[in-house]
């Protein structure tokens, strides 16, 4: 029962989570987003987001929108025009799965 | 000359940019945004995609996106309505809050 759970929970995960690519998202990372998020996902400073542990659709979701126009910041609608839909699902991958000072949930109390 | 000048400048910026956040009332101030983020793998219906996760943020960011909401600037109906609510004060607080939450 506890592996048939565990079994079922990773398939939902995978679904979930793991569209992207994690070795490929690292590469484009590396070249593109890491100026300024850090491979660590943290930003390297404050006033840019913290990516690690951040859902994988959200953040694709926001590189759609800075290249589409309907999000605008100067520096990411240039970096996002550069990426395919497959580089946004593998950099988003990339930096969902990372576990160091990642985000987390805000509780209800 | 340079005094009122300093004055000026403080007057008009003083305020705004030594807004610090308060982590106690930022707390009781976000209670109704955990109401989509404080759910575990909420959705944002349409299109669908997971609410972001806030905990532990990067604090100039989340005012920033706050700020972009309620001027419209970035478009999202109910975060814009939301953010539309919040004055400076409440962003600070709100965003120390989210960013103590390590």
């Amino acid at each position: 029962m506890k592996k048939l759970l565990i079994i079922m929970s990773l398939i939902f995960s995978v679904s979930v989570f793991a569209k992207g690519n994690v070795v490929e998202g690292r590469k484009k990372v590396e070249q593109v987003c890491q100026s300024c998020h850090g491979t660590d996902g943290q930003g390297i400073d404050n006033t840019y987001p913290k990516l690690a542990g951040q859902f994988a659709d959200y953040m694709v979701k926001a590189l759609a929108d800075y290249k589409s126009g309907e999000r605008k910041n100067a520096i990411m609608s240039g970096f996002a025009a550069s990426l395919t839909e497959k580089d946004m699902e593998n950099v988003a991958a990339y930096y969902a799965g990372l576990k160091a000072n990642k985000l987390h949930d805000l509780s209800i109390k | 000359m340079k005094n009122i000048l300093i004055m000026l400048l403080l007057l008009t910026f003083g305020s705004t940019a030594i807004a610090a956040g308060d982590i106690e009332q930022g707390k009781i101030k976000s209670y109704t945004c955990t109401g989509c983020h404080g759910i575990k793998f909420y959705m944002n219906a349409v299109p669908s995609y997971h609410v972001p996760r806030l905990g532990g943020q990067n604090e100039a960011y989340i005012v920033s996106a706050l700020k972009a909401y309620r001027s419209a600037e970035r478009s999202h109906s109910t975060m814009q309505a939301q953010a539309g609510s919040l004055s400076d004060q409440d962003i600070a607080d709100i965003s120390a809050y989210f960013a103590s939450l390590k």
